[in-house]
This record gives structure tokens, sequence and C-alpha cells, in this order.
């Protein structure tokens, strides 16, 4: 039998995954919808550049500054940011990391060091590496200049911490990974991870807030706070490589090799601990989340009726029943509707929410609007792809007997139900918070909020069926919405939000926000007269959409 | 002469170069137990989709029950009931709010979706995790629940898309149990699989689709007796493969579905580096 070399069947075969790769790009250039996407990409990809070039120029300099004036130690600063970034935009920004599941290989005779090769190269070849490596080497660049004997020591302290990075951020993504796989811990960690995104966002607000609470006179408690942490900071990957420099450019090669050697033990632990997870697919775990098959109980079952809603027929009903019923299993979607409320606490912290700072405003006068906003945002998330939780329930919508249109008023009228509540949650959260809105601001925001709901209810039902992306829950990385919808979703907010408070700040500048209502309901009309349009020719439209649709939420097979 | 349950006439669907269903003239009378068979990527999913709406005809005519399917699709999905290819089953939810929500779009009220949706689970045996999403079912119990979905509104027609694929003996034989008490009380079921063993048991007639083409239709007697005569009449020399007609034996649908699409020339055909 033809058998080749171990090394060399291992070469050939990374050589054909990286053939796979490249055959499921071109491939994908065939649709409209690809190539879209690759524009998409390429815009993306230009902002990356410009933000690797800068990025790289930037830190170059502030390593030669820092190296030049002996300042070594402040490295610490610059990489700890770097540290961060490489860390964590990967888990915020998931839209822009590997999706493709590289445990599918494992059904071939696959060699558990290739298998281990594959994962850790899928994860050097996402941004965030791209652009952490590009900005070490301007480090390590501006420290060579600075003091060319220091060079050597940087590179390789510097690549010890690349190793670092790569090995935790493919430690925590296959962790994560084999939390997601089953649906419970999925959504606990959903919630957990909302929080975790949302207390970030409370630290700039929280220090400004200390800051102004205590005045001046708390910066030096700070001061003498920050020293006591500077002993457990220079046990961190981050303060070791920054250590590891420092006792180089004090001659103290012992102690720099002592750093060292503590960045590679850390190395050694993540690298332990990604060999673990990974030998356990290798093995082939079983994370089934099918119930075992149970003793059938032949006893009757309490089936409770459907919903009956006066006025709306019964196959909008069912559907509208069937949106509230996802929505509330969806953990992360219900904590995505708290958001609003988040976003006034932020600005209650903020200098415009206590009257502080240079806002022209009384506190808390925007408040309603902004929070209303935030609302509209949320439902955009949820409208721009209304079918993507539904997957393969697409094809019953065209199965049932009824139009396609009373299957979109289904969801607008579910999508609208939510935004009506969120609206009065965000108002009443408003009063507690500042102080009931007035009525003069509450008019014209309801009357924005219609304008910009009805709008995205528009282009929303427009782009499910022409940009519609399978929702897989079960997978760490995927996005929520296919790139186009993320760009026309954010450029439908920018045109709404912009009309709705240059209106509102206008009206209120000049002292008529009756006039903002008028305008805004005028504008809202309007979008409800697109809305009918295309609500008129939506069935012509789903019936030519339902091939691409089913093509694109009823596969079973990733990518 | 009664109306057929389901005829074409000159049914096509191309996709792109592709001619995926080729002027195909298909008749199923009331009360039938219908067969569609073929080779992989033959045609069937296709046409079974353009059957039931799911997929438009490039060019032809469907009619179910007497009715245009292009003029009165909704009339038409009231007395169908479907089994597609993927199920089509919505994941988060229960199966009992499935089958709820499922009886409410067919336009059934909601005492008797409730009522009905309790008989089926009692009768599939999916009693026995009533808080579990469907996502969490196991393959059978998912196919079952879809084919309780399929019948939940009664239909006169049902069409199933591999319905036995991926499920064990004991739901295997829940679904036939079914589908024949359905077939006794005058319903036509038009069914597409891939186990011959099973179309041979369950139905009494079948059409066989390859490249796109129907080529031979009518009841399995019928396709026996052509095939047979067809072996008859041809010199046994030029045909010595595994399914050549053997004195006193009647063939098997399998042997007949080979004989019709010409798998046994594959079949024999040699892998020499295999064992």
């Amino acid at each position: 039998m033809a058998r080749m070399s171990s090394g060399s069947e291992t070469r050939d075969q990374i050589a054909a995954i990286v053939r796979l790769r490249w055959r499921i790009f071109v491939n994908s250039l065939r649709t409209l919808r690809g190539r879209l996407e690759l524009v998409s990409w390429i815009f993306m990809g230009l902002g990356f550049g410009v933000l690797g070039v800068a990025g790289t120029a930037g830190l170059g300099v502030v390593g030669w500054a820092l190296v030049s004036r002996n300042e070594t130690e402040w490295l610490a600063i610059p990489l700890w940011a770097l540290f961060l970034f490489w860390q964590l935009f990967p888990i915020m920004a998931t839209a822009f990391s590997e999706n493709f599941d590289a445990s599918q290989f494992l059904r071939f005779p696959l060699p558990y060091r290739t298998y281990f090769l594959v994962r850790l190269a899928y994860g050097t070849f996402d941004p965030a590496t791209i652009l952490c490596l590009l900005w070490l080497t301007g480090i390590a660049a501006g420290i060579g200049i600075a003091s060319p004997s220091l060079l050597p020591v940087a590179a390789l302290t510097l690549a010890l911490f690349a190793a670092f990075n790569v090995l935790l951020s493919r430690t925590v993504f296959s962790w994560l990974e084999r939390w997601l796989a089953q649906r419970k811990t999925r959504e606990i960690f959903g919630v957990v991870f909302v929080l975790f995104v949302v207390s970030f966002q409370f630290i700039g607000p929280l220090t400004n807030y200390y800051v102004r609470h205590y005045g001046k006179n708390s910066r030096p408690e700070m001061v003498n706070i920050l020293p006591g942490f500077l002993p457990a900071e220079r046990l961190t990957p981050p303060g070791l490589a920054a250590s590891a420099l420092v006792r180089e450019s004090h001659s103290d090669p012992a102690a720099a090799l002592a750093a060292l050697a503590v960045l590679c033990a850390y190395s050694g632990l993540f690298l332990w601990l990604l060999d673990v997870r990974l030998r356990a697919q290798y093995g082939g775990e079983n994370l089934s989340e099918s119930h075992a098959p149970a003793v059938a109980q032949r006893g009757q079952i309490a089936v409770r009726s459907g919903w009956n809603l006066p006025g709306i027929s019964a196959p909008v009903t069912a559907i509208l029943e069937k949106e509230f019923r996802y929505l509330s299993r969806s953990g992360p979607m219900l904590f995505l509707f708290l958001m609003p409320i988040v976003v006034l606490l932020l600005f209650r912290m903020g200098p415009a929410g206590t009257g502080r700072g240079h806002a022209p405003f009384a506190p808390g006068v925007f408040a309603f609007p902004l929070g209303a906003a935030y609302a509209v945002l949320m439902l955009g998330g949820v409208a721009y792809n209304c079918f993507g939780m539904d997957a393969e329930g697409v094809q019953f919508f065209f199965l049932a007997p009824l139009r396609f249109r009373e299957v979109i008023l289904g969801k607008n009228l579910a999508q609208a139900c939510v935004l009506a509540g969120e609206i009065t949650i965000v108002w009443a959260a408003a009063a507690l918070i500042f102080h009931p809105p007035a009525m003069g601001m509450t008019l014209p925001t309801l009357a924005g909020v219609a304008f910009a709901a009805i709008v995205n209810f528009t282009v929303g039902n427009l782009l499910s069926l022409y940009a519609p992306k399978k929702i897989d829950p079960s997978m760490f990385g995927r996005q929520r919405a296919s790139n186009i919808t993320a760009f026309v979703l954010l450029g439908v907010q920018v045109v709404t939000f912009g009309l709705v408070g240059l209106a509102i700040f206008a009206a209120a500048r000049f002292g008529r926000v009756w006039l903002a209502t008028i305008c805004l309901l005028a504008l809202a009309a309007a979008a409800a007269a697109g809305y009918a349009t295309l609500f008129q020719r939506i069935d012509r439209i789903a019936l030519g959409r339902r091939e691409a649709l089913y093509g694109e939420l009823c596969r079973t097979h990733a990518s | 002469m009664d109306t057929p349950a389901i005829s074409t006439e000159h049914l096509t669907r191309r996709f792109g170069e592709l001619l995926a269903v080729n002027d195909v003239n298909l008749r199923v009378t009331a009360g039938q137990f219908f067969g569609f068979l073929g080779p992989n990527g033959a045609g069937k999913s296709t046409t079974i989709k353009m059957l039931t709406g799911l997929l438009a005809a490039s060019s032809g005519r469907i009619e179910i029950l007497g009715l245009d399917l292009a003029c009165n699709p909704a009339e038409v999905k009231r007395q169908i009931g479907v089994v597609p290819e993927g199920m089509a089953l919505f994941g988060r939810l229960t199966g009992a709010e499935y089958l709820n929500f499922v009886g409410r779009m067919y336009g059934l009220d909601r005492e008797t979706a409730a009522k009905r949706t309790t008989e089926l689970l009692e009768f599939m045996g999916l009693t026995d995790q009533p808080k579990s999403l469907i996502t969490d079912y196991s393959h059978g119990m998912q196919k079952k629940l879809a084919l309780a979905a399929a019948v939940i509104h009664g239909p006169k027609i049902l069409f199933l898309d591999e319905p036995f694929e991926g499920v064990d003996a004991i739901a295997a034989g829940t679904l036939k149990t079914m589908l024949q008490r359905m077939i006794v009380r005058g319903a036509t079921i038009f069914l597409t699989s891939h186990v011959l063993e099973i179309v041979e048991r369950l139905c009494s007639h079948v059409a066989i689709i390859h490249r796109g083409r129907l080529v031979a239709q009518g009841s399995i007697e019928e396709l026996r007796a052509g095939v047979e005569a067809q072996a008859a009449s041809a010199d046994p020399a030029s045909a010595p493969d595994a399914t050549a007609v053997r004195a006193g034996e009647k063939l098997t649908l399998e042997e007949i579905f080979l004989r019709i699409v010409g798998g046994s020339r594959l079949a024999q055909q040699e892998l020499s580096w295999l064992g």
C-alpha cells in the first residue's frame, strides 16, 4: 500500500487543510453575499492595517523614549495594554475571530501533534495576534535603537511574551468552547460574559466619580496605594517581561533570566492546560446534550392552550407567542434588553448626569432619549436577522398555509411589544435615577422611537431575507449577523439617530420642543408608508429568496 | 374519472445549468401509499419540495387534490402535511409548545390544538421529557415530533422526505403504525426513502426518478412484470449480473430498482485496492 512517512504525511495534512480553507474562501466568492463580505473584510483590513502601522510606530517611539531616558520599568504599561488587548479583543469582537471548527478534522487520521499545531495556528492568524505581534516588533525596534546591547534580550523577552499570549488566548478559547458546547452552561456563560463587558464600562465613570467625590485629596491616597500592588504586578506576565528588561538594562542578567524563567513557567502552565483540553477533544470526548432514553411514562400530560389575542389572527398570535418563548429562553438576549438601564446608570455617573463638567443642559434632561436610543439599538440586533434563531424552522413558514406577510407581522409585533415594554422601563428608570422626564422631552422621544423603530423594522425585514445568518450558539466566535447586516445596521442607526437627535436638540435649544414632536411624527408617517409598501411586496420577495434562506439557515455543516 | 391526489404535468426544475427535474409527469391516486425512489441526486427531494410549495418549479404544473398549487398555495397547504428533509423544527420550543404552535398555524382552535398535542405526544412516546427543548431531543425523537407536527391538522396527503433516516427500530415501528392507520382512513402518503425494504412493505405504488427523469411509475407488481418481461426478452449473456431474473423467484423492489437505474453495473466495477 502507498503510505507516506509520518513527517511528510503531517506536512501533507497541514497543506491539505490550508488548501481547504483557501478553497472555502474562493468558493464563497461565487455568491453576491460572499463578494460583499469580502468588500467588508477589505474595509476592516484597511482599518486594522492603519491601526497596526500607527501602533507599531507609536509603540516604537514609546520603547525608544523609555529606554533612552532610563525609565525601562515603565515598559510594563504598554505591555499590560498589549496583554489586555490580546486577550480581550478576540472575546469581545468575536465577529473578527476565527470561527472554523477545527475539531471537524478529528475524523481524519491526524496525529495529535498535527491537530495541536492546527489549533494553535488558527489562533495565530486572528487580527489581535497579528496586531500585537506588529506592536511588539515596534517596541523591540524602539528598544534596539535606544540601546543596541539590550536588543537580543528584548527580542527574546518579547518573543516569550508573545508565545505566552498566544498560548493563553488559545487555552481560554478552547476551554470556552468546552463550556459553550452545552446549552445550559452556554447560557450561564452568556450572562456572565455580558456582565463582564458591562463592568468594563463602569471603570471610567467610577474613577471619575471617585476623583470628583473626594476631590484632590484622594490623589495622594491613590498614589500611596499603588506601590503596594507593584510587587504583585511584577509577578504577572507583563510585569515579568518588563522586569527582565529592567534587570538586563541594570546589568543584572541573573535576575533577568529568573524573570524569563517564570514567564516560561507561565507559558508552560498554559501549554499544559491547552494540551489537556485538546487531548480530551482528540480522544473523542462526548459533549452530547441529548438525554438518555428515558422510560416513557404513558400517563396524561398537561398541555396548555396557546395564547389568544383578540383582534389578531391565530397564526400571527402563534408566531408572536413563539417569538416571546424564544426571547425568554435566551439569557444573553434578555440581558441585552437590560442594557439601556445600565447605560442610564453610566450616564448618571458621567459629567452630564451630575450637572458638573461642561454639560449645557440640566442633569438627566437627555436620559430618557439616550436610554430609548439604546433600546432601539438593542432591538436592531433581533430585527436585522429575525430568522437566524429559527434556523431550519424557517422552512415551516413556507409549508404552512399562510402568507409570508403574516410571519413578518407576527415577528414585528413581538419586536414592537418588546420595544414598548423596554421604553416603559427606560422611562421609569430615568424617572428613578434622575427625575421624571418632562412631557416636552417624552413626546418627541416617543415620536423619535416610533420613527426609528419603523425604519429598523423595514430595513430589518429586508436584511433578514437578503442577508440571513444562522445563529448557532454552540460555538464561540460565531457572528450574530453577517458583516453586511452589521454595516447596514450601523448606517441606519447613524441616519435615524442623527435625524432624531438633530430634531430634539435643535427644538430644545430654541425652546420649542413640540416642533421636534411634529417633525418626528411626520418622519414616522413617511417611514410607515415605506414599511407598508415593503409589506405589500414581502410575500413576493420572500418567495424569491426562499432558496437562499434554506441555503443559509438550513445547512447542517459549518462554513 | 377520480381526481388524482397528486398530479404533475411536465414538471421541470433547473438550477442554473443543471436540470434537476426534467419533464416529470406524476399521477398519484387518492388513498395510495406511494413510494418515490431514486439514487442520490436523482431529483427526489427537489420534486417533493416543489410538490409542497417549498421550491418553485421552473416550468410545468402541479395539482394537489385537483387544485393548482401555483394558484392556490394556501388552500393546498391546508390539505397537506409535510416532513421535509431538515424537519423544519424550532429548536428552542418544547415538543408540546411546537405542536401547539403548528396546530394554530394550520388554523386549529386553541382547545383542539392542545387536545391533539396531548394525544400525539402520547402516541409518539414523547411525554417523558415535557420540559426538554427540541434542540435537546435525540434525532429519533425529533423525527417523531416532525411527523406528529405534519399530521396535527389531519391532512389528506402526507409528504415524507426520508422519514426513517436515523430512526431506531422502535421509533420506525411507531411511525409505520401511524402511517398505515392514515392509509386505512383514506389519506394519501407520498414518501421518499432509500430503505427499499420498507418501501416494498408499505407502498402499493412507486415511481422511480433517475437523473431528473421519471423512468418508471406504477404498482410494484406492474414494475416487476415490466422488468421480468424485459429480462426475458434480453440475451442472458448480455446481463450476467447479480440482479438477473432467477427462474421461479420474485424480484425484490431493490432488484427492480437496480435493474431500472442500472446500479448493478456500478456494483460490479472492481476497486482492486480495497482489501
